[in-house]
């Protein structure tokens, strides 16, 4: 679409290069065109947006009449209680089902590189939940432990194990925990594919020099594995961290947000759609917009590398 | 995104099955190794993980009425009616078909959008490139709830309200950072030298991009397709604030309006058969294409 | 605000003249190509800013200047309408709607569900009110969202209206469609909580006391009842403080949740808990998951609508449990929280005659009597619960009646959702555990006045 309306032009590179070099710079830029004006429009208007509405005060009186406040919505919601309980609430369980989610992942990983009958069967099973839609999953494991109709509930009870007569998304700490295992259960799979990428990168040869300097297969795991495989595992880290920190659904099926379970997009929905408090509701979505941006940010400054890795040829 | 880490440690090429180097990891994965029994305890305690829920769901979904309340861990009375409700509802058909039309479109286009912007970031020289990725990346932080209700009310100004196409520009724009990052680390896992002697022969980037890289780069390609295919046919926010009638309806959304015999009943049989039904051909995508998928994210990292 | 509207693109008037002027635009700078691109994208996005502020600015008419309705356009009515709502599950909507097409002759209405719940139904009205959307004549509205919608001027005054079917109406659901002394919708079909209880284990509840004690004695007489933190909890409470003399605003709309009538229903209700006469799983139950617990046949008690009935009646239970009202707080009354729907005409609607026909036809006292008869709903006409073909098919008519009677409406407010928030999230601090009545009781005073005074 915009490609087109860009007709070709010369390279504006001044640094003295060649033809192909401004060809090169020319095509590059009509080829991402595309994407990153679809991008502007279609993710930062709305962000924008919701920038300009966080910055007014809305009646809930009189539609329509607002007046501009400047920072206070964000004020007011940086000194309440609400939005600092979310933030931690929300920091709780990303942090919980996110390394979870990487050791688990690890490990998986292992299972599924490893080459023995049966594997095929084993990396399909493993995928399968990643395809399920979130919403099912919620119900699904709602029911799981439903008090006294529930499978887990009922198991527990049968084999006389503690839990079994747990109302498990009405106590705190329990709701959390079924909420994090419904999204382990989810989202492992994906982080588990990234970190098997990463594991077949390493090359047989490294472990037999290992074996033959008489390294044992948990030190060979510990000093080269493990090292070849953080940019992986921090990638997984990325991804999986954004998305946990932006985590709406579960919580929202599961628990509604009791029991010490309500997110920051939570807070902000509430805010926004509920209470129909569109400053207050928009300063909160921009916050975790900030929040959710500034966790990545320190991401790929002090743990990525693949950003700059993929960007750093070709400048 | 997977193979992004790939180019640190392997220079060997991409392309499967055409680098005689490929031979020896290959063959050592084909012997099929005896496992430990506790690798083996491992095995199946993460299958089992994976699988209960879904027993679970499919448990649900062949009970009714008093079965229901009950915790059966197998169902006494097995029955199809939870099934055959879902299909005799016409609105869920329609549902089925919005969703194969939103998934089918959107994930076609996200490919066209991304292998272009992916080809250009991974190898063509470019300013600002470590900018325009975080850029790129940074759209997937935006929380979808700040999307959703102005983009609402900006489609009904635009007519865009309540349409397929107004489903699909949303969820193509969250689907493009996904396609882009894992592209472009397939693009560059592909030997230059190929592009080089295309240049050679003269070719323009766009040439050397379509006769050399793209059919090198299928296999990075049909991973991509699924991983947006899915997220695509899961997303729920968008799709439940954007439409309003059966017939733009896709199929997330419709098992929200699954309705009981009140505003109260949630019809916990129907809606498991009708998930399980919409997981079925996520469930047969994986079934198929699971070489494809873990090879695909894997592509190029077989060192030799 | 006019400034802002004709650089829209949107508009259709201007639109052509400046997609041309955009094009030019951009073929002129066309050899600056990554300035070409942020600038397509600024432009975009100040469009797309502008376009969607121009909610902002000059205030519309709120309620005291609403247009009003009248009785006598129906007449007069003809074309289409399309009713607005949230799911049709029990197929009333959409029933009356077709019952009307086919008795009107000349109205054609259509039923347009607009969300799966009754959150998600409000958040879709409230988008397409805001928008000044024409798209639907009516709007099915929960009886707790009158007083906004009202006071945002979103609504037809329906006063007249309502005044001429005052006398086949019952006065607590005509109630539900008040705000500052005017009526803005009519009633459709109400609700009112009920116990189903059953008849082999224990005895018919004549106070909430007595229940619980009843309850306490095995552990399969327990009570289930909606104690998941949302809106069905605020309206369980509110059940037991109602019959105990409790209150949420007083008469002059003050804050009065602040009282020992608030703590003495809390510290009951959590009692309950511990000592098993409420089975502790209702932290986790709505409507639904109370009623399949029930029907496991593991407890004595169940509060829930009038709808479990003909659910119960399709499993093995059917005979063996009996349907009272609320029991009434020892020394107190019975009390109980009005539910319900009404039909409001949208401001916009461009058909109102259609609108104000279609509402004669649905309250009027023929229709009513199918209402409880095809749908299982509770009847806003009082005669119709003595009618035999009604009784028939919901023998419990009498007690709905007595119940929907003494049901009070919950706290009348244009911030209501904010004023039951602060209510649920309370309650359910202290049935958890996670708060003491003292607290909660204080905070949930503070948040509703927080709540209050954001309006």
């Amino acid at each position: 679409m915009a490609i087109k309306s860009l007709s070709p032009g010369r390279g504006v590179n001044s640094r003295g290069v060649n033809g192909r070099d401004a060809a090169e710079r020319r095509a590059a830029i009509r080829m991402t065109a595309p994407s990153l004006v679809l991008m502007a429009l279609v993710a930062a208007v709305p962000i924008g947006y919701a920038l300009w509405l966080s910055l007014h005060q809305y009646s809930v009186r009189t539609a329509g009449l607002s007046r501009f406040v400047g920072l206070e919505n964000y004020i007011t919601a940086l000194s309440g209680p609400h939005w600092w309980a979310a933030f931690g609430q929300t920091f709780l369980f990303a942090g919980l089902s996110v390394s979870l989610e990487l050791v688990l992942g690890t490990a998986m990983a292992l299972l599924l590189n490893l080459a023995f009958k049966g594997r095929a069967l084993l990396r399909t099973v493993v995928l399968l939940p990643y395809a399920v839609v979130t919403v099912v999953s919620a119900i699904t494991w709602e029911t799981m432990f439903a008090p006294n109709l529930g499978l887990v509930t009922n198991v527990l009870t049968t084999l006389g194990l503690p839990g079994g007569d747990v109302v498990w998304l009405g106590e705190h700490g329990y709701a959390m925990a079924v909420i994090v295992l419904a999204d382990v259960w989810k989202t492992t799979p994906f982080a588990a594919l990234i970190i098997l990428a990463g594991l077949q990168v390493i090359s047989a040869e490294t472990y037999e020099a290992a074996e033959l300097d008489g390294a044992s297969k948990w030190q060979a795991f510990a000093h080269i594995t493990l090292p070849l495989l953080r940019p992986a595992i921090v990638l997984a880290a990325i991804f999986r961290t954004m998305d946990a920190l932006r985590v709406f659904d579960l919580p929202f099926v599961l628990t509604r947000g009791a029991n010490g379970t309500e997110s920051m997009s939570m807070l902000a929905y509430t805010q926004l759609r509920e209470n129909r408090l569109v400053g207050e509701g928009s300063a909160l979505s921009i916050l975790t917009f900030l929040t959710v941006m500034a966790v990545s940010v320190v991401y790929i400054r002090f743990a990525g590398g693949n950003i700059r890795e993929v960007a750093k040829e070709e400048q | 995104m997977s193979t992004l880490t790939a180019q640190r440690t392997t220079a060997a090429p991409a392309a499967p099955g055409r680098s005689p180097k490929r031979r020896a990891p290959k063959r050592r994965l084909r012997g099929e190794a005896k496992l430990h029994p506790v690798v083996w305890v491992f095995v199946f305690a993460v299958m089992g993980f994976s699988l209960i829920p879904f027993y679970w769901l499919v448990n649900t979904s062949l009970k009714q009425g008093v079965s229901l309340s009950k915790g059966e861990l197998f169902p006494s009375q097995p029955t199809f009616e939870n099934y055959l409700a879902v299909f005799q509802n016409p609105e869920f058909l329609l549902a089925l078909r919005n969703s194969v039309i939103i998934a089918v479109v959107t994930t076609t286009v996200a490919l066209v959008f991304a292998s272009f912007a992916a080809y250009a970031l991974a190898r063509l020289k470019m300013r600002r490139k470590a900018m325009i990725l975080t850029l790129i990346l940074s759209v997937t932080t935006f929380p979808a709830i700040a999307i959703a209700a102005p983009m609402f009310s900006i489609w009904r100004e635009i007519g865009l309200y309540d349409t397929l196409l107004g489903l699909i520009i949303p969820k193509l724009t969250f689907a493009l950072p996904l396609a882009i990052y894992t592209l472009t680390s397939f693009f560059k896992e592909i030997p230059r030298e190929l592009e080089e002697s295309a240049y050679m022969d003269g070719a323009t980037p766009f040439t050397a991009f379509r006769k050399v890289i793209l059919p090198l780069a299928v296999p990075g390609l049909a991973t991509t397709a699924i991983l947006v295919f899915i997220s695509v046919w899961n997303e729920f926010l968008l799709a439940v604030t954007l439409t309003t009638s059966p017939e733009a309806r896709p199929v997330p959304v419709a098992i929200a309006f699954f309705s009981g015999t009140s505003e109260f009943d949630q019809p916990l049989g129907t809606i498991s058969a009708a998930s399980v039904i919409i997981t079925v051909p996520l469930v047969i995508l994986v079934l198929v294409c699971q070489k494809r998928i873990v090879s695909g994210m894997t592509a190029g990292a077989v060192k030799g | 605000m006019d400034l802002i509207r004709p650089s829209s693109p949107l508009q259709e008037d201007t639109a052509p003249s400046q997609a041309v002027a955009r094009t030019t635009a951009l073929h002129g700078s066309s050899r600056r190509r990554p300035r070409a691109v942020i600038a397509v994208a600024a432009a975009a996005m100040a469009a797309g800013l502008l376009l969607s502020g121009c909610g902002g600015g000059a205030a519309t008419p709120g309620a005291e200047n609403a247009a009003a309705a009248d009785p006598a356009l129906a007449a007069g009515a003809s074309g289409s309408i399309n009713i607005c709502g949230g799911k049709d599950a029990s197929g009333i909507y959409k029933g009356t709607a077709e019952a009307f097409t086919t008795a009107s002759g000349k109205v054609t209405a259509k039923y347009t569900e607009i969300g799966a719940t009754t959150d998600e139904a409000r958040t879709q009205a409230v988008q397409r009110l805001e928008g000044k959307s024409t798209e639907c004549d009516i709007f099915l509205t929960d009886v707790i969202w009158t007083s906004e919608f009202a006071s945002q001027g979103w609504l037809l005054d329906q006063t007249k209206l309502v005044e001429a079917n005052m006398d086949r109406l019952i006065p607590s659901t005509v109630e539900t469609a008040k705000y500052e002394d005017k009526y803005w919708a009519s009633p459709f079909f109400t609700n009112a909580g009920l116990v189903y209880y059953q008849k082999d284990k224990v005895a018919k509840p004549e106070t909430w006391q007595q229940l619980y004690a009843e309850a306490a004695k095995a552990p399969g007489n327990s009570f289930v009842y909606q104690g998941k933190q949302y809106e069905g909890l605020t309206v369980n409470f509110l059940e037991m403080l109602y019959s105990a003399g409790g209150e949420v605003l007083d008469g002059q709309g003050e804050v009065a949740i602040d009282s020992p009538e608030t703590r003495e229903v809390l510290d009951f209700m959590s009692q309950g808990l511990e000592d098993g006469s409420a089975e502790r799983a209702v932290l986790t139950y709505n409507e639904d998951p109370a009623r399949l617990a029930y029907e496991s046949g593991n407890y004595g008690y169940q509060r829930n609508w009038p709808h479990v009935y003909r659910l119960l009646n399709a499993t093995p239970m059917a005979g063996t449990f009996g349907v009272a009202p609320l029991p009434a707080w020892e020394g107190g009354k019975a009390s109980g929280v009005l539910g319900g729907w009404n039909l409001a005409i949208s401001a916009h609607s461009t058909n109102q005659a259609g609108a104000v026909a279609f509402i004669d036809f649905a309250t009027a006292p023929d229709w009513q009597k199918h209402v409880a008869m095809d749908f299982s709903q509770a009847p806003v006409n009082e005669a119709a619960y003595s009618e035999a073909a009604v009784l028939a098919k919901m023998p419990f008519a009498t007690e709905l009646l007595a119940s929907v009677k003494g049901a009070k409406p919950r706290p009348i407010s244009p911030v209501y959702p904010q004023i039951s928030q602060a209510i649920y999230k309370n309650v359910y601090a202290v049935l958890s555990g996670a708060a003491s009545t003292e607290d909660a009781v204080k905070s949930m005073a503070e948040e509703i006045r927080t709540a209050k005074a954001s309006f």
